[in-house]
């Protein structure tokens, strides 16, 4: 595996994107429509960065960070896999198929940021007992202090999930893409449809709602019998 | 009152409530830090101490919504209501609120607005707009901004008034319609969407249909639990060997 500065670069947003999921403002530029972008805006090719945007976003948007819940890491997929087709030699909206094989290659490898986010809360469970013992010993200030190594952790978690999608995925697609690039090439415009369709089902399957689905088929139909000219 | 420098400082921490997030007592130690620098001025050596320890308590709410409940929080501590004989106590007021709060804010912020401005961005980005994230942005945080600004604000001058006020917003009522609004965005993205891709593959429209169903399909199987993830790689698979 080759080493590109393009994957520190697009480790440094993976930081910066990662800790407005949970851990500060929560502005959203953490979600794929905006960080995807941002990403191929830094290695030099937004409109890249906005199609994987495109293709991410509305995968897990039903997923609420409720309570303890912790949905898949979106943010990280979007960075790492638009940096992987990227550093691979992606360039242009015409390399669509790169594209959509480094993000079928982050999907799974992205699981693992559950699993750094977990950490990160156990991590901070052992803030507030220091935070607790420095209330003890009669030091409130202290306490206080412990808050923001919090970030330190939701930072670390953010890293490792882009290096779990990163260092794997730089040894497979170089590995994969002669097998299943041409594949990709060819069903390319059917699964730039597929990514929008099943975040669009999965939503709507979340909500239970039927007035929602009633009106997401009227929407539907009104603009495509416009469209289509029936 | 509390100062003004006292207040700005509070509400530069507000977005800092989630950074110690934990499954024991989730945002407790974030309460503390933003609430610190008013209760440093309240309080003195082991009043201060006893403050920060109740304070410590579970805590656990939207973190935007936060905002007007701890702005009451502030007026409460600065009026001594810590103990029987206040209105309601601190402890009372926020055990008692964090939970509806949560509620309302999780179904209007990351339930309503959420989904609405992504899929406009969406919409925005498929058509070809190149500004389609600073819209996403835009709209989602100027509410996010003024639940701050003016929630902290708001909760500090108004005290349990502000619930009340809180209620006359009928913010389920909103996050609603904007969940209507997002179905009919997504409708009308996946209208453009499938028209586009059925004309590039020159497939006739009335396959649209066809489409449509599969949508509805794939909705089932996710309501059934199947997770988004096995469904996007099996339909890619599928795909692939179909196309390929």
């Amino acid at each position: 595996m080759a080493f590109s500065p393009d994957y520190l670069y697009a480790g440094l947003i993976s930081l910066l994107v990662g800790l407005d999921r949970t851990a500060v403002l929560q502005l959203l530029i953490c979600r794929p429509i905006v960080a995807a972008p941002l990403t191929g805006w830094v290695l030099g090719d937004s409109q890249l960065g906005l199609q994987a945007g495109i293709l991410l976003e509305l995968l897990w948007l039903g997923r609420l960070p409720v309570g303890a819940a912790i949905p898949p890491d979106d943010t990280q997929i979007a960075v790492g896999g638009t940096a992987l087709a990227l550093v691979m030699g992606a360039g242009g909206v015409e390399d669509l198929p790169l594209l959509l094989l480094s993000l079928l290659v982050a999907l799974p490898l992205g699981k693992c940021g559950q699993f750094f986010d977990h950490l990160a809360r156990l991590g901070n469970g052992r803030l507030l007992v220091w935070a607790e013992k420095d209330l003890h010993l009669g030091r409130p200030l202290a306490a206080t202090r412990w808050h923001l190594l919090g970030l330190v952790f939701f930072a670390l978690a953010s890293l490792g999930t882009y290096l779990g999608i990163v260092l794997p995925g730089s040894l497979l697609l170089p590995w994969l893409a002669p097998y299943l690039l041409p594949q990709v090439g060819e069903s390319a415009p059917w699964l730039f449809l597929a990514f929008p369709l099943v975040g669009t089902a999965v939503f709507l399957g979340t909500l239970r709602s039927r007035r929602i689905l009633a009106l997401y088929l009227l929407a539907f139909f009104a603009v495509y019998l416009l469209r289509e000219g029936f | 009152m509390l100062p003004l420098g006292v207040r700005v400082r509070v509400l530069l921490r507000l977005p800092l409530l989630q950074a110690s997030w934990n499954y024991e007592r989730m945002q407790s130690l974030g309460v503390l830090y933003i609430l610190f620098p008013a209760l440093r001025l309240i309080y003195r050596d082991e009043d201060l101490v006893r403050a920060c320890q109740r304070h410590l308590a579970y805590f656990n709410t939207h973190p935007f919504m936060a905002a007007p409940l701890l702005g009451t929080v502030l007026a409460l501590e600065e009026g001594g209501e810590t103990a029987v004989g206040g209105a309601m106590d601190v402890d009372e007021f926020k055990a008692m609120c964090m939970a509806p709060f949560a509620a309302m804010g999780d179904a209007l912020f990351w339930g309503g607005l959420r989904p609405f401005a992504a899929v406009l961005a969406l919409l925005l980005a498929v058509s070809g707009f190149w500004w389609a994230p600073l819209a996403f942005l835009l709209l989602f945080n100027l509410p996010h901004g003024v639940a701050f600004i003016a929630g902290l604000g708001g909760g500090y001058r108004q005290r349990l008034g502000m619930i009340e006020r809180i209620q006359g917003y009928r913010l389920p009522d909103l996050a609603v319609r904007c969940k209507e609004g997002t179905g009919l965005l997504l409708g009308a993205l996946s209208a453009i969407l499938v028209g586009d891709t059925l004309t590039l593959a020159e497939v006739p429209p009335i396959w649209g249909a066809g489409v449509l169903l599969s949508v509805l399909l794939l909705g089932g199987l996710g309501r059934l639990g199947v997770s988004t993830l096995i469904l996007i790689l099996f339909m890619s698979a599928a795909l692939m060997i179909v196309c390929g």
